[in-house]
C-alpha cells in the first residue's frame, strides 16, 4: 500500500495527490500537521523526511521526501501508458525544464503564499516579481503551443508532469498576491488540465465547466 | 486633452480568448470583467464579481448558457445576467432584481470590444471591415498607455523595417489607436495597435495585422511581432520605473451605482421602466389576421429577453399594450411581435395593423420575464392556441438550441391562422399542427397529449382563455402537479370587483397606507412614493407579482396557480385587493 504523509494546504503534496489522481493509485493518506503545529519538524518525522518536507511517499521499502522525485517515481512505476513521463529524447528535456519551472515556481509563487498565509520568511516584492517573471514565460509559450495547435506545455496529446509541476504553484499563484489575470493562455491551459480525468481539487483549486 | 476615457470603446479580449466554456478575466480602466462567451455564440462582458458575496466569476462555470459562481453557486443568464436560480433557495425564483452589471459589448475584428459608459456605438474601421486581419498576441504592459502608445510610434524601427508613412491614428478608435506601416523585402504590410487601459499604470496592446499572411509563415511572423512588442514592453516598463510619469496615469473608473441596489421598491421600475425607443425595420403578415412586426433599436443595444418574455409597446395612439417576444436566443438584433387582428379590439391591435408603418418609430419597455421555463426538466411540452404561439415559438427555439426535448402543439382554426410556419416548420418534428378542432376535440386531444406523465416534464400553455382553462383541468386530471402547468393569458376577462376598501402596511418600507374603493393597491402606493413594477395592469402577465407577509389576499388576477392562489403568499397589486382588513406586503 502506497502511504502519502500529507499536509492538506500544501501545494507539493497536492501535485503528488494530483498524480496518484490520474493514475487511480489507491493510498493510505497520513495527514501532518505542517502549519501550526510544525510536526514535520519534529525528529520521528524527520526520520522519514531528513529536510522536513512535506510531501514524503512510503512504496514498500522507499521512502521519497522531495515532492518531484514523488512524481517522476510514480509515473515511471504505475503509468503503463507512459504518457505522463514519455521517455523519447525529443521530450525528455523539455519536461525536466518545465518541472524546473514548477520548483521554481513554489520558490516563488508558492513563498509568496506560505509567507501570506503561514508566516513563513520570504521578501514577498520579490518572490512576486519572480513569480511573474516565470509566468509571463509560460503564457507566452502556451500562446503558441495554442497557436501550433497543441494544448500542453511539451508537444503531445496529453499533458506530462511538464504540466503538473507547475500546475499546484500556478492555481494556488492569487493567495500569494500573484494575480493571473495578465495570463489568458495560462488560464486556458489550467482549465484543460482541470478538465484531465482523474483530477482532483484542493482548497483554492475549483473544477471546470464540463464541455457538455 | 483630458477624455472621459469611459465614454470610449476599448478592445477586452481577443475572440480567440473565448474557447468553449471558459470565462475570461477582463480589466478596462481598473474594472475587472468576466468575458466568456455562451454555446449559443453571444459574447457576454459583465462586472466580475458575483452579487452575492463578490466571489469574481471569472473563476466561476461557464456552463453554456449559464455562468455559475464556485462560491454558492448562484447562477446568472446568458445575455441579461439576471440571477435564475439560487442553491440555498431551490424552491424559489430569484427576485427579478437581482441582475449583475452588463456593460455592452460588440465582437469585431477578431477583437471584443466593450466601454464602461459609451456615447457613440463601437468604432468602424473601413480598412478592417475588408481585410481579415490576423491578431497578435496581445502584450499586456505595466506601464500607462499614453506611454506605450508614444512608443508605439517608433513600431516599425523596432521590427527593424522602415517606415512607409508616420504611424498614424486610427479614426474613429482614437488616441488609443495607431495604424503603423512599413516595407519589408519590397512589400508594405500594416498593422494597427489598440492600447486597452487595463489599470491607471496598465495596459495591453492589441495588435491586428492587416493583409494576407501564408499559412507556412503564420507562426514565425507571430513570433516575430511578440518579440518586437516584447522589447517595446521592457523598454516602457524600465522607463515608467525610472522616472514615473504621473500625468500619464489613467483616470480609473468608479463602479457606477446602480438605482436598482440602492433603492428597494420601485428600483426595477425606476431602471427598467426606462422605454427603449426602436423602429419598425419590417412589418409582414405571418398567418391570416396576424402581422408581425421587427423593431430595431435606434441605438445601442435590446436587453436581452428570456424566451417567453413580453414587452409593453408604446403605440402611436398614445395605447401600451402587452406582446410576447418570439426572439430565439442568439436573435439580438430585434425584438420581433406579432398581433392579431381582434375584431373587438380596444385599439391596440387596429393600431399595429392599420397605423403602424415600416419605418415608424415606436417605443417598448425592456422586456417582462414572468411567463419561464423551467430549470432542466426532461420533457417540455408547449401548447399553443393561434397567436399564442408567440411566447412559445420563444421558447422552443432556446429549447432546440440548448438540445431539450419538447414537443409544441399549435392548435389553429385552419394552417392559413397558423403563425410563423416558417420558423415552426424550422424546428423539424418537434412541431405538430393541429387545425380545426373544437373546443371537445381539443380537450381530449390535450388530454392525448398529456397522458403520459414523468416527474420531471413540464406543460406550458398560452392561447385563449378557455383553451388555457382547458388545458389546465385536463393536465389536472391526468395527474400534473400545479407547479408543473405554467400558464400565460393574453388579458384578463373577469369582471373585477373593485368595491372592498382596506388597508396596507408596506413592511419594508414601513407605511401603511388606506385602499379605499375603486382604487388599485398599485395606484393609491404609486401616490405615495412606491412604485411597484407593473405592466399589463390587469392581473394577467405578473409583473407585479408582490409578497403578502399578512392577510388574506382577494385574488382576482388570471396569472397566478391554483396552488399559489391558495397559499396566500403572493399576489398581483395592480389588480387583487384583500379580504382581511389589513395586508402586510413585503415591499
Amino acid at each position: 500500500m502506497l502511504i502519502l504523509h500529507d499536509y492538506e494546504l500544501s501545494s507539493e503534496a497536492y501535485a503528488a495527490r494530483l498524480m496518484l489522481g490520474f493514475l487511480g493509485l489507491a493510498h493510505e493518506s497520513r495527514p501532518v500537521d505542517v502549519y501550526p503545529g510544525a510536526a514535520n519538524e519534529a525528529p520521528a518525522f524527520r526520520r522519514l523526511s531528513p529536510l522536513g518536507r512535506v510531501p514524503v511517499l512510503e512504496d514498500g521499502g522507499l521512502a521519497l521526501w522531495d515532492w518531484q522525485a514523488i512524481l517522476i517515481h510514480l509515473a515511471a512505476t504505475y503509468d503503463e501508458s507512459r504518457r505522463w513521463l514519455p521517455q523519447d529524447p525529443a521530450r525528455a528535456g523539455a519536461i525536466a525544464q518545465w518541472m524546473a519551472v514548477g520548483r521554481e515556481l513554489e520558490d516563488s509563487s508558492g513563498l509568496a503564499r506560505r509567507h501570506l498565509a503561514m508566516f513563513v520568511d520570504a521578501d514577498l516584492p520579490l518572490a512576486q516579481e519572480r513569480a511573474h517573471r516565470l509566468m509571463r514565460q509560460m503564457d507566452e509559450h502556451l500562446w503558441f503551443q495554442e497557436q501550433a495547435g497543441q494544448d500542453w506545455l511539451v508537444d503531445g496529446p496529453h499533458p506530462t508532469l511538464a504540466d503538473l509541476a507547475p500546475f499546484p504553484a500556478v492555481m494556488l499563484s492569487e493567495e500569494g498576491g500573484v494575480d493571473r489575470r495578465d495570463y489568458p493562455a495560462i488560464r486556458r491551459w489550467s482549465e484543460r488540465f482541470r478538465r484531465t480525468p482523474g483530477f482532483v481539487t484542493m482548497s483554492g483549486v475549483f473544477p471546470a465547466a464540463p464541455l457538455g | 486633452m483630458q477624455q472621459d476615457l469611459r465614454a470610449l470603446w476599448f478592445p477586452v479580449a481577443s475572440s480567440g480568448d473565448l474557447p468553449l466554456r471558459h470565462v475570461y478575466q477582463g480589466q478596462l480602466l481598473g474594472l475587472e470583467f468576466a468575458v466568456w462567451r455562451a454555446d449559443d455564440g453571444a459574447v457576454n462582458v459583465w462586472e466580475n464579481r458575483c452579487l452575492h458575496r463578490g466571489v469574481r466569476l471569472s473563476i466561476g462555470l461557464n456552463l453554456g448558457s449559464e455562468l455559475k459562481c464556485q462560491y454558492h453557486g448562484w447562477r446568472y443568464a446568458n445575455g441579461d445576467a439576471s440571477c435564475l436560480y439560487i442553491p440555498a433557495h431551490p424552491a424559489n425564483a430569484p427576485a427579478r432584481t437581482i441582475r449583475n452589471r452588463v456593460y455592452r459589448s460588440v465582437e469585431r475584428y477578431g477583437l471584443i470590444w466593450s466601454a464602461i459608459e459609451p456615447l457613440a456605438e463601437p468604432p468602424v474601421i473601413p480598412e478592417l471591415e475588408t481585410a481579415e486581419p490576423l491578431a497578435l498576441r496581445p502584450m499586456p504592459v505595466a506601464a500607462p498607455a499614453s506611454r506605450v502608445v508614444e512608443a508605439l510610434r517608433s513600431y516599425a524601427a523596432r521590427l527593424g523595417a522602415e517606415a512607409v508613412e508616420p504611424a498614424a491614428e486610427v479614426p474613429p478608435a482614437g488616441a488609443f489607436a495607431l495604424r503603423a506601416s512599413w516595407r519589408r523585402d519590397g512589400e508594405v504590410e500594416a498593422a494597427a495597435f489598440f492600447v486597452q487601459p487595463t489599470a491607471a499604470r496598465a495596459c495591453v496592446i492589441r495588435g491586428l495585422l492587416l493583409g494576407d499572411v501564408a499559412e507556412a509563415e503564420r507562426v514565425a511572423t507571430l513570433k516575430a511581432h511578440n518579440a518586437a512588442l516584447t522589447a517595446l514592453r521592457e523598454e516602457a516598463e524600465a522607463a515608467d520605473a525610472r522616472e514615473p510619469d504621473a500625468a500619464a496615469a489613467v483616470e480609473e473608473a468608479k463602479i457606477p451605482l446602480s438605482p436598482r441596489v440602492t433603492t428597494v421598491a420601485g428600483g426595477e421600475r425606476a431602471a427598467s421602466g426606462e422605454a427603449i425607443r426602436v423602429r419598425v425595420a419590417r412589418k409582414w403578415r405571418v398567418a391570416a389576421d396576424v402581422v408581425a412586426l421587427r423593431l430595431e433599436p435606434i441605438s445601442g443595444a435590446l436587453p436581452p429577453p428570456a424566451p417567453g418574455a413580453h414587452v409593453d409597446l408604446h403605440l402611436p395612439n398614445g395605447l401600451v399594450r402587452q406582446y410576447s417576444l418570439t426572439n430565439g436566443p442568439a436573435e439580438r438584433d430585434a425584438y420581433v411581435v406579432a398581433v392579431k387582428r381582434e375584431p373587438q379590439s380596444r385599439g391596440g391591435s387596429a393600431a399595429v395593423h392599420d397605423a403602424v408603418r415600416e419605418g415608424d418609430l415606436l417605443a417598448v419597455s425592456p422586456p417582462h420575464d414572468n411567463f419561464r421555463l423551467a430549470r432542466g426538466g426532461g420533457r417540455h411540452v408547449l401548447l399553443a392556441g393561434g397567436i399564442g404561439v408567440t411566447p412559445l415559438l420563444a421558447m422552443a427555439k432556446a429549447l432546440a438550441a440548448t438540445g431539450r426535448s419538447f414537443e409544441l402543439h399549435l392548435f389553429a382554426r385552419s394552417e392559413e391562422h397558423a403563425p410563423f410556419a416558417d420558423d415552426l416548420g424550422g424546428l423539424g418534428a418537434s412541431v405538430q399542427m393541429h387545425t380545426g378542432l373544437d373546443p371537445t376535440a381539443t380537450g381530449d386531444c390535450i388530454s392525448a397529449i398529456l397522458a403520459d406523465r414523468a416527474d420531471d416534464a413540464y406543460v406550458y400553455v398560452c392561447g385563449p382563455a378557455p383553451m388555457i382553462e382547458a388545458a389546465v383541468a385536463r393536465a389536472e386530471q391526468a395527474g400534473w402537479p400545479d407547479s408543473a402547468v405554467h400558464f400565460e393569458h393574453f388579458g384578463n376577462a373577469k369582471a373585477v370587483d373593485d368595491s372592498t376598501a382596506f388597508e396596507v402596511a408596506l413592511a419594508r418600507s414601513a407605511i401603511t397606507v388606506a385602499i379605499p374603493a375603486g382604487r388599485t393597491i398599485t395606484d393609491v402606493l404609486r401616490e405615495h412614493g412606491v412604485s411597484v413594477p407593473t405592466s399589463c395592469e390587469q392581473g394577467a402577465c405578473g409583473t407585479c407579482i408582490t409578497t403578502v407577509l399578512e392577510g388574506k389576499p382577494d385574488h382576482q388576477d388570471v396569472f397566478l396557480s391554483k396552488a399559489e392562489r391558495a397559499s396566500d403568499a403572493c399576489m398581483t397589486p395592480c389588480i387583487s385587493r384583500s379580504l382581511t382588513p389589513r395586508l402586510v406586503l413585503d415591499l
